[in-house]
């Protein structure tokens, strides 16, 4: 079976040369759930409590049903896989607030002498239409990143769409970078499991430009993405990350139509490795909500693929 | 086969008085059972009434009919067809004085077939 008959949508994606996952969600949610903590404490309890990991908005197949509108559906089929937060968010310098996100998980683990990997997605983002009028300004932001381990560090490459904060608009993506925060000042000034870096979605210091501790903006013009013109219409549009897994850092990020350039000395924090987890490939895809709304992030099939040092070989001699 | 999936839609939340679990699209499944579990309780709280709801919207909600009546320390299950697209429950924590500020630590489980 050749890679475009894996796929749903062949001309939405361009994957490297191996597929890891092709995953349309008209058959079901493919391993995608609901992002959750360690429940090894004493009476099952989390092994982090710096803030509320319980009650982050579950995951589920969605037709994309629209009060006016009705079943929008997907870009090929009835259903996306949609992430929903509940209706509370904390300020841009707060810790995220108890059900302010909503976080997708796949557990994958590092193919054989896999050297880069990619993960694409058709993304399209809306507010619930609750209430009269345009929700543009309702999400604070989405994004996607890799929980990844290798021999030597636990790392996670990401980026972030800044859609608005505090109510205001800054449309700008954003990449997961290394931090120099301490352990205290990554983890809300408790000691934490997290190492600096780790789980840079819900870590450190928040800044009121939308910044925090561990991102760093892609410099260019704003980009805004298509919200359409009332909140119960949906555009689907293509996303794709590539990270370097030899050298831990990114090769390239393109939203929609626009392609972006990392700077040369981009890549996230090289955090110590834990126990377990060695050979982790986790892609992870979020949503946060700015405010009193309930936002939604809906995935229409996702690709994860990848190359290894053959491929590599092989394409530079052609 | 079927699809299955079980959303933990509501993981050990602490609420009170009139409460509303996390709203869930269901349109796939052709059957679904809210198990529900009273994990705590305060003092003077003795349970929660609970009302399954349907949306065509998942905004605007109708009491489907089915009820459950969930006692401090127990759980209980109800079994559901027939529901549409959207699926929550709406809650009452009941305490044994009326006082308004009893609580109860809520886990819903909505297990999805088809």
């Amino acid at each position: 079976m050749t890679s475009a008959t894996l796929l749903p949508l062949p001309g939405q994606f361009s994957p490297l040369s191996r597929i890891l996952a092709a995953d349309d969600f008209d058959r079901g949610m493919n391993g995608w759930m609901d992002l959750r903590p360690n429940f090894v404490d004493e009476g099952f309890a989390a092994h982090s409590r710096e803030l509320d990991f319980e009650s982050w908005g579950s995951v589920m197949l969605s037709s994309a049903t629209f009060p006016f509108a009705g079943t929008h559906g997907s870009a090929s089929g009835t259903y996306s896989l949609r992430l929903a937060t509940r209706s509370e968010a904390a300020g841009a310098t707060e810790r995220p607030a108890s059900g302010s996100m909503s976080l997708a998980i796949k557990r994958l683990s590092r193919p054989l002498r896999a050297t880069r990997l990619k993960v694409e997605a058709l993304v399209a983002y809306t507010t619930e239409q609750d209430r009269p009028g345009l929700g543009v300004d309702a999400m604070r932001a989405f994004g996607l990143f890799v929980d990844l381990q290798d021999g030597d560090h636990r790392y996670m490459p990401g980026v972030r769409y800044v859609n608005a904060v505090d109510g205001v608009r800054v449309r700008r993506w954003q990449y997961y970078t290394e931090t120099t925060a301490s352990a205290s000042e990554w983890n809300y000034g408790e000691p934490g499991w997290h190492q600096p870096g780790v789980d840079p979605q819900w870590f450190g210091e928040r800044h009121a430009d939308g910044s925090t501790a561990a991102t760093a903006w892609f410099e260019g013009p704003q980009q805004q993405l298509i919200y359409n013109e009332t909140d119960d219409k949906i555009n689907w549009m293509p996303l794709a990350l590539e990270v370097d897994l030899v050298a831990r850092t990114y090769t390239s990020l393109s939203a929609g139509d626009r392609e972006y350039s990392f700077p040369q000395k981009a890549r996230p924090t090289l955090a110590p490795t834990y126990d377990n987890i060695g050979g982790l490939v986790n892609p992870v895809f979020f949503v946060e909500t700015d405010g009193d709304r309930r936002v939604s992030l809906y995935l229409d099939s996702v690709v994860v693929s990848y190359a290894t040092a053959d491929d590599d070989r092989a394409g530079a001699s052609r | 086969m079927k699809q299955f999936y079980t959303a933990v839609t509501d993981l050990r939340r602490r609420v009170t008085a009139d409460f509303a679990t996390f709203p869930y699209e269901t349109g796939w499944a052709d059957e679904a059972t809210y198990f529900v579990t009273i994990e705590e309780s305060s003092q003077h709280a003795v349970g929660v009434q609970l009302a399954v709801q349907l949306s065509a919207d998942g905004i605007r909600w109708h009491d489907e009919g089915t009820t459950m009546s969930v006692a401090s320390g127990s759980a209980e299950f109800a079994r559901l067809t027939h529901f549409g697209g959207f699926l929550r429950l709406a809650g009452t924590v009941e305490s044994a004085d009326g006082q308004q500020d009893a609580w109860v630590v809520v886990t819903v489980r909505l297990a999805l077939k088809g």
